[in-house]
């Protein structure tokens, strides 16, 4: 049906990372932290805890991905009728991303009511935004709605990266004092590796569908870029 | 009704219409942290081993001598600590309050398996409802030998110092309590629940301090009628809620039928 395409690296396309955080792995300074590393080694098997840090990282994370993927799924249920109407043979492109889409979305949830993360305070007003953002591009046309979609899984796919990064970062650190890593962050790291990896593949799509023959695309792909970083912002807050 | 039930709900509702500072009601909420099954912090006890043995011990004198500064000097002295220092429990007879709604709310994990059976096979006859209510009536059971003790803690509790500790023990018993009966939703009825469970813990709380019944069967019925009403309440918002999407996804059909395309 839709052919996977090769998943494009995003590493030289990343921003600077001036806006990631770094997280420590040890509630001390750092400092201790070398300390420790050159004197003592933990016994085989044995796990660090997760800082107070760590653990708003990860809850604020998970919060993040919950109302990015909640928002998607909806911006592809407005725009799929209005896209399909017009142009039958995307159907199955649209079903096609739209169901990975609400895969993402059932994998978050059920990882905010197992880690129990309090989930995104801001649900009515993210399915406003997206609904009426899906709707008002498919009305401005295929191209349109398709530069929504790259616009979109830009920023999402930046924001996965970081997450990423941030969690294999903390993971190398664990391996380097000589602390055992659990399955549950291991396979969060693929699960976001994953997801990354199917964002990406929407970007192609809408890129192979004229996604940059919106008219004017800069302004629109700029706007909705501006609106996704400023929505992430405000979900890992509130 | 008996004149005590209405002084008990009067007084409730008056409580909870409390206006709270905005710091409060962000703790209320706030705790909600990512909880790790593989990472677990290091210090899983709530009390240091002086305080934890000094109120272990006061609290047995809480039926007889109330959260009391009496009762911690009791305690103290069982544990072998004649003079309590100022700086062990800088917060007095509400550390003792504090060591109650603690133990008691981590108690209820513990239970769960007693209540609804090894494996929770018993759990899967039973809907989330009624495992709320269990739950949430085994919490109150917890309060049944300081009962004649309980409106002076509320009292304390009450304290515009104290509020903020008292509310945040409230809501995270409330998340307990949704967690541990099997609830996963995660869309906004996650904060209805929790404070509509939360206003009707409290209510029946102070319900409880007024009730004469022979095991509290008063209690477990004002409880078991407070959730009926909020379930009822519950099923009228999402019928609204519905309702309106509905209308809404009609009128588009009906345009696009009409050759709109929108
Ligand atoms: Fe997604
Ligand atoms: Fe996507």
């Amino acid at each position: 049906m839709v052919p996977r395409l090769p998943v494009r690296d995003l590493t030289s396309r990343m921003l600077p990372t001036s806006s990631r955080r770094q997280l420590s792995t040890s509630s001390k300074t750092n400092a201790a932290t070398t300390e420790t590393r050159s004197t003592q080694h933990p016994p085989p098997g044995k796990r660090k805890p997760l800082t107070k840090e760590q653990r708003d990282f990860l809850s604020s994370a998970l919060r993040v991905n919950q109302a990015g993927e909640l928002a998607a799924t909806l911006i592809y249920t407005a725009q799929t009728p209005v896209v399909v109407a017009r142009h039958p043979h995307l159907r199955p492109l649209m079903k096609h991303m739209y169901d990975q889409e609400a895969g993402h979305l059932d994998t978050f949830n059920a990882l905010i009511a197992k880690h129990r993360v309090r989930p995104t305070a801001l649900y009515p007003l993210w399915q406003v935004l997206a609904t009426g953002l899906g709707w008002g591009t498919a009305l401005m046309g295929r191209e349109a709605a398709m530069a929504c979609t790259e616009a979109v899984e830009t920023e999402i796919g930046d924001h996965y990266n970081e997450q990423i990064r941030t969690l294999l970062e903390m993971v190398a650190e664990w391996e380097a004092d000589g602390y055992e890593v659990g399955p549950e962050l291991r396979d969060l790291i693929s699960t976001l590796r994953r997801i990354r990896d199917e964002e990406l593949e929407h970007l192609d799509h809408a890129v192979e569908h004229d996604a940059q023959k919106a008219e004017p695309h800069w302004l629109l792909t700029g706007v909705i870029r501006a609106g996704c970083r400023g929505a992430i912002w405000v979900s890992e807050k509130v | 009704m008996s004149p005590s039930r209405r002084f008990g709900t009067s007084l409730a509702s008056q409580l909870l219409r409390t206006p709270l500072p905005p710091s409060t009601t962000r703790t209320a909420f706030g705790r909600h942290c990512y909880h790790s099954y593989d990472h677990p912090p290091a210090v899983a006890v709530s009390y240091g081993s002086t305080e934890q043995a000094i109120l272990s011990a006061a609290y047995t004198h809480v039926p007889q001598h109330g959260f009391s500064q009496r009762a911690l000097a009791l305690g103290a002295e069982d544990a072998g600590y004649p003079t309590i220092s100022a700086s062990v429990l800088p917060d007095g007879a509400f550390s003792l309050i504090r060591y109650h709604l603690v133990t008691r709310r981590e108690e209820l994990s513990g239970k769960t398996k007693t209540i609804f059976g090894e494996k929770n096979l018993g759990a899967q006859q039973l809907s989330t409802a009624a495992r709320v209510e269990q739950l949430t009536w085994e919490r109150l059971l917890g309060n049944k030998d300081v009962v004649h003790r309980w409106q002076e803690a509320l009292a304390i509790m009450a304290q515009p110092s104290y509020m903020p500790s008292s509310l945040k023990e409230l809501s995270l018993l409330a998340d307990d309590i949704w967690f541990l009966a099997g609830d996963t939703s995660v869309d906004p009825s996650w904060y209805t629940k929790r404070a509509s469970l939360a206003t009707i813990y409290a209510s029946s709380e102070l319900f409880m301090t007024t009730d004469k019944s022979e095991g509290f069967f008063e209690t477990r019925d004002f409880l078991r009628r407070r959730l009926e009403e909020v379930k009822q309440m519950g099923s009228v918002v999402g019928s609204v809620s519905q309702w309106l999407g509905f209308t809404a996804n009609a009128g588009i059909n009906v345009l696009r039928n009409k050759g709109l395309r929108i």
